[in-house]
Parts: C-alpha cells; sequence; structure tokens
C-alpha cells in the first residue's frame, strides 16, 4: 500500500512534469505543439476488418475497456474523414490491392496500426499460401500491436504509444 | 459503395469490403431505385487455407489455427475437430472431461450470441443495444477466461479431454452471474424486443420461408427461426448432450426478428445447460494420458457438432502418419451466404444490414 501523502507527491510529480513539457513545448514550437495536440485526441479509425481480431477491437470499443477515453473515436465514420487505419489481423492476397486502395483514399496526415501477429508477420498463418507476412510490406506502419488477439489493454497500449508518436511528429508546411 | 456499371434502370454497386458495418465481405448488388434485383456475393477475403495447412501439422499443433475461424465460439467449432481426432487417435475423453466441454460451448455460444446481439445494435442504429450486450458479455469471457486462461482464443479443447481442470470457486461464480444474467435478459426484452425502432427494422424483414430454409440446406438458429426444430445437440447427440435436459426454441415466422429471438431464448437454454452439467460433474481425471508421437490410425473420421451458427462438420481422413492426410470443413455460414443472396432479392437497399447481420454470417469462417 503506497500511504496516500506519497501518491499525491506522486500524482504532483507527474503533473509538474507533464505541465513542463507543455509549457517547454508551447513556448519552443507552438505551432506544432498545437496542431499535434489537435490531431492526437480524435483519431477517426476506419472501419477496414481484414480478420478475426476484429472482435477484440469491438470489445475494446465496448463499456469495458472504452478506447473513447483515450481519444480514439468509434469507427463509423467515412473513409475521407479518417485518419487512423488499424489493420485488424490476417491480409489475403484478395485483400491486399483493396487495403492499399483504402489507405490511399484516406487524407494526409494518417497513421497506421498494425493489430495481432497476422498483419505483423503472418501469425499463425505464417507458412499459408493466401496471406501476405505482414502489411510493412504494402503500406508504412506506425505502431505494431502484438497477440493473436492482441488483448484490449494491449491494444490501448498501442494507441497511447501512436499518440506520443504523433505527439513528437512534425508538422509539414 | 462503388457503382460497377448501369444499365438502363438498374445500377449495379460493389457494396464493401469496407463499409461501415461488419467487413471482410463483399456483396455485388444490382438495384432498381431500392429495390434490391440481384446479389452476386464475393466471398474470399478471408482465405487463409486452414484446410490445407492442417496437412502440414500435427493433430495437436492443428488446434490453435483451427479454432481461429470464428475466434467468439472458438470452442464450439473446435468441438467437431476434436472428437473426429479422437476417433482417428484412438482416445476416449473421461466423463469429468466430457462435461467440462459442454460447460465450455455453451459459455461460447452465449459469448458468441451476445456478440451477434450487439452488432445487430449497430446495424440499425440503437447504440444503447450495443453498450449493454458487450458489457454483459464480459461477465462471460470471465468465465471462460478463467477455465481456459485467455479472453477468447482458449486451445481448451485436445484430442482425449481438455487442457485442466476447471478452477475451485467456479460454481459459485458461474450461478450468480447466471442469476444476474437471467434478470438481464428480461430487461432486454424490454428494452430492444419491444423497442419501436427494432420492430419496424425486423419485423417482417427477410422472411426465410421454412421448405426454402430447408432446401437451401441452412442450419442452426436460423432454420429454428423459420420453423424447423433441428439442432445436432438433440438429433445426434454427441459427447454427454444426451444426459441433459433442454428445450429447442422455434420459431415460425423466419424474419429477421424471430432470428434475434431465437438466438435470446438460446442463450437461456444453455444457462440451463451448464448448470445441469456443473451439478451432474464427478470428481475425476480431465484428460487421457497420451505419450510420444500421436498418430491417426489409417482411415476417416467424420464429427458433427451444434456451433453458434449452426451444424459444423469435419471430415479427417489419415493415412496413418502424424499429419492428417486431409481434412475437410463444412461450414455453417458459407450455407448463411448463400441464403443471404436469397432472402436480399426483392428487398430495399436500407434492410440490407438487418438480413445480412440477421443471418449471423460470418465471413471469416465461411472463407476458412
Ligand atoms: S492475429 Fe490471431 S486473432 Fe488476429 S487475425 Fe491473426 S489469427 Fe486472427
Amino acid at each position: 500500500m503506497v500511504s496516500s501523502g506519497s501518491a499525491i507527491s506522486v500524482f504532483a510529480g507527474k503533473v509538474n512534469d507533464l505541465l513542463g513539457t507543455i509549457v517547454e513545448q508551447s513556448v519552443k514550437e507552438p505551432i506544432r505543439y498545437i496542431v499535434n495536440w489537435g490531431r492526437l485526441y480524435a483519431l477517426w479509425p476506419v472501419h477496414l476488418e481484414t480478420a478475426c481480431c476484429s472482435v477484440e477491437f469491438g470489445a475494446a470499443s465496448g463499456p469495458r475497456f472504452d478506447l473513447e477515453r483515450f481519444g480514439m473515436l468509434e469507427a463509423f465514420g467515412s473513409l475521407r474523414q479518417c485518419d487512423l487505419l488499424v489493420v485488424q489481423g490476417t491480409v489475403t492476397r484478395k485483400m491486399a490491392p483493396r487495403l492499399q486502395w483504402v489507405y490511399e483514399q484516406m487524407p494526409e496526415p494518417k497513421w497506421v496500426i498494425a493489430m495481432g501477429a497476422c498483419a505483423i508477420s503472418g501469425g499463425l498463418y505464417i507458412d499459408s499460401y493466401n496471406v501476405i507476412q505482414g502489411i510493412d510490406k504494402i503500406i508504412p506502419t506506425d505502431v505494431f500491436i502484438p497477440g493473436c488477439p492482441p488483448r484490449p489493454e494491449t491494444l490501448i497500449q498501442g494507441i497511447i504509444e501512436l499518440q506520443n508518436k504523433i505527439r513528437r511528429s512534425r508538422v509539414r508546411s | 459503395m462503388e457503382v460497377v456499371e448501369r444499365q438502363g434502370d438498374y445500377l449495379t454497386m460493389s457494396v464493401g469490403p469496407q463499409h461501415p458495418g461488419s467487413g471482410h465481405m463483399r456483396l455485388i448488388v444490382t438495384v432498381d431505385g431500392d429495390i434490391i434485383v440481384k446479389v452476386k456475393p464475393d466471398p474470399g477475403y478471408v482465405h487463409r487455407g486452414a484446410e490445407k495447412m492442417c496437412e502440414v501439422r500435427t493433430y495437436i499443433q492443428n488446434i490453435p489455427h483451427l479454432e481461429r475461424p470464428v475466434i467468439i465460439d472458438s470452442c464450439g467449432i473446435l468441438f467437431a475437430y476434436v472428437l473426429a481426432a479422437e476417433e482417428l487417435i484412438g482416445v476416449q475423453p473421461p466423463p469429468r472431461a466430457q462435461y467440462i466441454r459442454i460447460i465450455m460451448a455453451e459459455l461460447n455460444r452465449i459469448i458468441s450470441h451476445m456478440y451477434w446481439l450487439s452488432i445487430y445494435g449497430i446495424f440499425m442504429g440503437h447504440s444503447t443495444m450495443f453498450m449493454w450486450p458487450m458489457g454483459d458479455r464480459e461477465l462471460f469471457i470471465d468465465l471462460a477466461a478463467s477455465i481456459g486462461g485467455t479472453r477468447v482464443t482458449f486451445s481448451y479443447f485436445i484430442p482425449g479431454g481438455v487442457r485442466n481442470d476447471i478452477p475451485p470457486g467456479f460454481k459459485e461464480k458461474a450461478l450468480k452471474t447466471f442469476d444476474y444474467f437471467v434478470k438481464r435478459l428480461k430487461e432486454y426484452e424490454k428494452i430492444y424486443f419491444n423497442n419501436p425502432l427494432v420492430l419496424k427494422r425486423t419485423q417482417g424483414v427477410g422472411v426465410f420461408k421454412r421448405e426454402d430454409a430447408i432446401s437451401l440446406g441452412v442450419t442452426g438458429p436460423n432454420l429454428r427461426a423459420s420453423g424447423v426444430a433441428s439442432d445436432t445437440r438433440k438429433d445426434e447427440p454427441y459427447s454427454m448432450y444426451d444426459t441433459i435436459d433442454f428445450d429447442i426454441p422455434t420459431y415460425r415466422e423466419g424474419d429477421s426478428y424471430s432470428r434475434a429471438w431465437v438466438r435470446l431464448e438460446e442463450m437461456r437454454e444453455s444457462m440451463k445447460i451448464i448448470r445441469q452439467a456443473i451439478d451432474k460433474m464427478e470428481a475425476g481425471p480431465v484428460k487421457q494420458p497420451m505419450r510420444g508421437q500421436i498418430k491417426g490410425k489409417v482411415g476417416e473420421a467424420f464429427a458433427r457438432t451444434e456451433a453458434a451458427r449452426g451444424t459444423m462438420f469435419y471430415h479427417i481422413v489419415s493415412d496413418g502418419g502424424k499429419f492428417p492426410y486431409r481434412v475437410k470443413i463444412s461450414v455453417p455460414s458459407f450455407r448463411n451466404l448463400i441464403a443471404m443472396s436469397h432472402l436480399l432479392e426483392g428487398n430495399r437497399l436500407a434492410d440490407m444490414p438487418v438480413i445480412y447481420w440477421g443471418l449471423d454470417y460470418w465471413p471469416v469462417e465461411a472463407d476458412r
């Protein structure tokens, strides 16, 4: 058990760190900071399910895990307004060109998450004749989330990693 | 949706594989105004070659990838494989293991139906109905995870029994969950099944006549919603299902509304089955010890079981080696795909999501 006093001091320290970075960043590069901050907590995912990992994606949007807490919106939008592509599992030869089309149709800036062992490397189906061994061969990928299927907690961690990446990313003029 | 071609009054377009419903499937739909004239399904987006892969993996190594096709019903679809493999290997599971299998298969049936119900809510634009079953489903996932170890993919059934015994205190936890859930189902009936939105969208939509259902070879809840009391658990009892007393919910209307009712009633029956299985279970071993390289004897074996979506059928041919020579999987979802194109014709385009999901067509399973 942590005593409440030390818990408060840990919390205060964290807030201090966070405030420090915010102040530092917003003073040094205010535009980059504001633009990235705006993108960070409004990730619109595309609804493209490629295989069975979609079940855990659905569970993660449910009330127990509630992805929206972390600034990830529900996957109901149109492709043209989305900026995040979560590839939920195995990509077969038939799906691969469609995946590329979907990626090309999304407006910039866009990010890609490879969810599950199949999207990373082919996973369980690595020796199958019809499976692409990793989506990074066909589209640029930002975050890889391991698991078969990844638990919703792992998915959430992956999204937080992506947000960290967005926070540090350059803003193109 | 993209337009494929235009011919006079008819417009042909492609629905999927990216659309705001549930993914990995594509239909090529010809419409006349709002009415669907012709549907050409285009399956195969998730064809991962499961049958071929079985030929280069041993009987045990086959288990993880064979439960992936329907990941929410992983034990239910594995059941048939394990029964067929046991026949070839020549092992018999002890009685306790058989009851544990029934418990897991029925838990998975509930988990699968709950997932179905919640996505059905999304398809009708009823987001409360996504949240409620998704939340309650977690209780059953917790129960199944306390036995199988993971959230959805358990790899729990093995030839000769199950991987491990159920944990102490499972019974109390399960009964508590069931008591809660029975009450909850009553609320579902009120908020969901007596809801004007749901009634309007589903009642009389996609009516599947009894004769059509039989001739198209549809199985499972969809067949039972059309008035045929057919259930493999009753017709050809496998495992210990003949010692258990349960009913087969059947409806006569055959529309999307009764398909939802059948699944709701089935969840009640599943809980009844699990209660009985827990009581009937006696202490004992849960698996038959097997040593050395497991080989199947020369010959072939069949098994047919009732998974959440209908009849799951496995045909395994063995040449006496450590790998199966040929594995044929006959899945219920593929028949639902045939039924779907039959049902969609003549209906409105706006009813397509309800009919599609009402049939519980699971593309990953249909493509294997
Ligand atoms: S990683 Fe596992 S759960 Fe995800 S798509 Fe592949 S086989 Fe399915």
